[in-house]
């Protein structure tokens, strides 16, 4: 034995356990990590919503609750649920549209209601946000209504109905129904304004044949470029697809149909097999809070669901801020729409193609 | 006396060989109409491969916040934007960390496995080729699904090896091909030449048998790269909450603001891919690989 290995003695023994002891410890790190920080794993939007979020909102919560927030912004969300196991779910919190959480619930993903004796803030918000037509709780909502040229004389647009004047052909605006929910919630309003309601589905599909000439595009900042560059004189968009540009010079406004305008939420809930689900109602009713509200009103344009919110003057004036004006918001019944998709889908398809 | 004889048979036959070539190029050559569809033809092709660049290109510098045409000016605003967005700047660099790991990894795995295939005498070998190249048949959304739920159910969560790992699934088909196809034209008299010379295994593998297929493995390490940087389907499911690729950011950015940033994303994208063949062609020579 020489004086080196007498100084430190390395049997295989000693190595193989050593190696095993080091093995166990790098596989046993990430565990080991996440034990000494609860994470909570949240769904979230990008854009100015993912910024403010990622600056100021969601650090805030990790000081206050001790916490790391990891928020999944790459869509799709629901299949990456699906295929989670229910016990261990890859998301505590899903935060999509109101469409998506009642595919989630019919599913089993999501929980169908938030407790309001977990989640405080619940007791401020408009009954909108907790009716028999939300999942979980609506935090915000925006308002689908129609956007307009300012420029080219359109005047005495008041209904819903100036979408079917023929003096828009070549410049209506909409969307791919099969995938935009805006353009599902205008086959909605179809029914409304043409039929019996919101589940007419011949007198909607009627009044979507009757809307052709009409651009369609997938999504919503689409729409908005379009009535940005003139392509698009009036077409259907959400109010914080215009307001957005408040400021900016640009030739566009929303209008607000007499008939009322469609509420675009964006929902909260929780899984079912959440292991924090503590913190998980924490986040829910953080979220629902008039500060944190109030800032991702005003960063957004969206309308807060807490009618303690008070907005600057310039958002008030525009946004959904009292019950008079909440009033005038229609809620789409999603659980409905979605279990005749596949049939709307294919039929509106065949409309326009032709 | 002088000769009359011919000097020589060629002298003899010049006259007659031009002649009869000339006479067949006449009957063979296209006629001036059939080389200028030949010309147009081309033209038209390259323009429906090159159109959509331009149009990137032309959204990128374009000044407004949409796409206009003609364009109304020239502005870099959205490259400003673009290099100034702490996210996309993220985004850019994991991209490229991604497709770096993905490239070596799918070039070692690919390459090896194009050597075994065609040198190994395997049982089932056209078995094993269409086995690694059934990725390409798969469509990509459904292996990344598929490796996600993986993932979920081994409770690893989505690391970026993970990711890595999809990627090199989806490359490795490219250069198990463009290998194979080298192979398939390798004179094996080169390496028992170097064998009978007293090289080892290891030295004839080294100094003969990677110089000749090098072309191979280096175009299939470009293709894998390339496919890795734009990766989208894969990417989609296996990417992690804060480390998301371009493509996944760019994605995510154009639901809500479509903008000429989108176009710059795009067009340093286009550049990165040329900079990578160009700094290949430089340093390793992808020439002799056209020439095979």
């Amino acid at each position: 034995m020489t004086a080196s290995s007498r100084r430190f003695p390395l049997s295989r023994r000693r190595l193989l356990t050593s190696a095993a002891a080091l093995g166990a410890g790098v596989l046993a790190a990430p565990y080991v990590a996440r034990a000494e920080e609860p994470v909570l794993n949240i769904t979230g939007w990008g854009g100015k919503w993912g910024d403010v979020m990622k600056a100021e909102i969601g650090p805030a919560f990790e000081a206050e609750f001790k916490c790391k927030l990891k928020t999944d912004t790459a869509l799709p969300f629901l299949p990456k649920l699906q295929a989670s196991s229910r016990s261990a779910p890859v998301y505590d919190v899903l935060h999509t549209n109101s469409n998506e959480q009642w595919a989630a619930v019919e599913m089993g993903l999501v929980e169908p209601k938030v407790d309001p004796k977990l989640v405080p803030n619940i007791a401020d918000v408009y009954p909108y946000a907790v009716s028999d037509k939300i999942v979980g709780v609506c935090i915000f909502t925006s308002a689908i209504g129609l956007g307009m040229r300012t420029d080219k004389g359109y005047t005495n647009i008041t209904s819903w109905k100036e979408l079917w004047d023929a003096k828009y052909n070549g410049v209506r605006g909409g969307y791919v129904i099969p995938v935009n929910s805006l353009g599902q919630a205008l086959l909605m309003m179809c029914g409304t304004l043409y039929g019996k309601g919101q589940t007419d589905l011949d007198a909607a599909y009627a009044a979507l044949e009757k809307l052709k000439p009409i651009k369609l595009v997938d999504f919503t900042g689409a729409m908005e470029k379009l009535l940005l560059s003139g392509e698009v004189g009036l077409g259907v968009i959400h109010d914080s697809g215009i307001y957005r540009y408040d400021g900016q010079n640009q030739p566009i406004d929303f209008v607000t149909p007499s008939e009322g305008v469609l509420s675009l939420e964006q929902v909260l809930s929780i899984t079912p097999g959440s292991k924090m689900k503590e913190l998980a109602n924490a986040y829910v009713n953080y979220m629902l809070r008039p500060e944190v509200q109030k800032r991702l009103a005003e960063t957004v344009w969206y309308s807060p669901a807490n009618k303690k919110v008070k907005l600057d003057a310039k958002y008030d004036a525009k946004l959904l801020t009292t019950p008079e004006k909440v009033s005038k918001l229609i809620q789409v019944d999603w659980k409905w729409y979605n279990a005749q998709k596949d049939e709307i889908d294919s039929r509106v398809n065949r409309i326009f193609r032709a | 006396m002088t000769s009359i004889a011919p000097q020589s048979r060629s002298d003899l036959a010049a006259p007659v060989d031009l002649a009869t070539t000339l006479a067949l190029r006449s009957k063979t050559s296209p006629p001036r109409w059939g080389r200028t569809l030949y010309l147009a033809v081309n033209i038209a092709i390259l323009v429906f491969l090159l159109a959509p660049i331009a149009i990137v290109i032309v959204f990128a510098l374009n000044p407004t916040p949409f796409i206009q045409f003609p364009p109304v000016g020239v502005s870099l605003r959205w490259f400003e934007k673009f290099f100034a967005s702490r996210e996309f700047m993220h985004a850019l660099g994991f991209s490229l960390e991604v497709a770096a790991m993905t490239t070596v990894a799918a070039t070692l795995l690919g390459a090896s496995a194009a050597l075994a295939i065609a040198r190994g005498n395997l049982p089932g070998s056209r078995l094993i080729v269409a086995t690694m190249l059934s990725p390409l048949m798969l469509p990509a959304i459904l292996t990344g699904l598929a490796l996600f739920q993986s993932y979920v159910l081994l409770d690893v969560g989505r690391p970026q090896w993970g990711l890595v790992a999809g990627h090199t699934l989806v490359t490795i088909p490219y250069v198990v091909r463009t290998t194979l196809a080298v192979l398939h034209n390798f004179d094996l008299r080169l390496e028992e030449a170097a064998q009978n010379l007293g090289a080892s295994p290891t030295r004839t593998f080294f100094e003969v048998t990677l110089p000749l297929i090098k072309p191979g493995v280096l175009a299939g390490a470009i293709f894998a790269f390339i496919v890795s940087f734009d990766q989208f389907p894969v990417s989609l499911f296996l990417v992690a909450p804060g480390n998301e690729t371009l493509p996944i950011t760019l994605f995510n950015y154009l639901k809500f603001d479509l903008d000429g940033t989108i176009g710059a994303a795009s067009v340093v994208s286009i550049l990165l891919a040329f900079i990578v063949v160009i700094a290949l062609d430089r340093t390793v020579g992808l020439r002799s690989y056209v020439k095979l």
